[in-house]
């Protein structure tokens, strides 16, 4: 993990686009999370290892698109046939990583630093993403995700809520300007807050 | 735009996909002697047909696998899509 995070420079805090005489509560949400780990998980082809007998943090992975398990503090994400993005907040999850993948079956390559993770919480999210991202959100539910594109940008979803609607949405960290400033101009229409 | 059925991900948007080629191109053996012919065929010549045709396509804003594709090069219609290891 690094010290500066992906978007420090241009992520504002307020109220920006069309907020005016609307209750703030009741508006969109933007917001950097920061400290997460993340790790791309790939079975080798030559492993023999039963997946159901593995679990991360007690979360088991995924075997199909578009699923996630998740507990608390870490998601499995579904990214491929027998590769999976570990998201967690829990400090030891490396730790817990090495311990059940071992290197003889899966590559282990931690990709925090390189990631700009932004979520976007409340009023219209689903309808924020429609405007530049062909997914289905109309039958896309709560801890589904997807690699997919928002204009033209490569980005990860997961759907960690559905009431509020609530994504997370990750993107290389050299997109991570670009790609913020893609999801504030969507949101100008309906007003969100930067927190 | 298309509407591709990745066979891992399920039907996605064309946006999400690049082309790869001609899916019933063979490389020629390893070891073996080539002709020049044989390698420019294999490189540079490719059929143009009208109408129904194979094709690999990558799922590479999406779970990153190849896979086939039988489409309709006039109409666009996709027949079917299938695993690479797996007959189309």
């Amino acid at each position: 993990m690094t010290g500066v995070s992906s978007l420090q420079s241009f992520h504002k805090k307020g109220l920006f686009g069309d907020h005016h005489k609307k209750n703030e509560s009741s508006l969109l949400k933007i917001s950097e999370i920061k400290g997460l780990s993340i790790v791309q998980i790939a079975q080798y082809k030559r492993s023999k290892i039963q997946l159901k007998e593995i679990q991360i943090d007690g979360v088991k992975f995924p075997l199909s698109s578009p699923n996630v398990e998740y507990n608390e503090k870490t998601r499995i994400l579904w990214s491929g046939p027998k590769t999976w993005l570990i998201v967690s907040s829990k400090k030891s999850i490396d730790q817990a990583i090495q311990e059940k993948c071992s290197s003889e079956n899966f590559a282990v390559t931690d990709i925090s630093h390189s990631r700009a993770v932004i979520q976007i919480k409340g009023f219209k999210a689903g309808e924020i993403l429609k405007k530049g991202c062909p997914i289905d959100f109309n039958n896309f539910k709560r801890n589904n995700c997807a690699g997919t594109i928002f204009q033209g940008i490569n980005i990860v979803i997961d759907k960690t809520e559905d009431e509020p609607e609530t994504f997370n949405l990750f993107a290389l960290r050299s997109f991570g300007e670009s790609f913020y400033h893609d999801i504030a101009d969507a949101a100008l229409e309906y007003g969100y807050v930067g927190i | 735009m298309l509407e591709i059925k990745c066979p891992y991900c399920g039907k996605r948007s064309q946006n999400e996909f690049s082309y790869g080629g001609d899916a019933n191109l063979k490389r020629p053996e390893l070891g073996k002697e080539v002709s020049d012919k044989v390698w420019d065929d294999f490189v540079y010549y490719r059929s143009n047909p009208k109408g129904k045709h194979s094709e690999l396509w990558h799922h590479v804003s999406g779970c990153r696998q190849w896979f086939k594709v039988s489409r309709n090069t006039a109409t666009h219609e996709i027949f079917k899509t299938s695993k690479l290891d797996e007959e189309l």
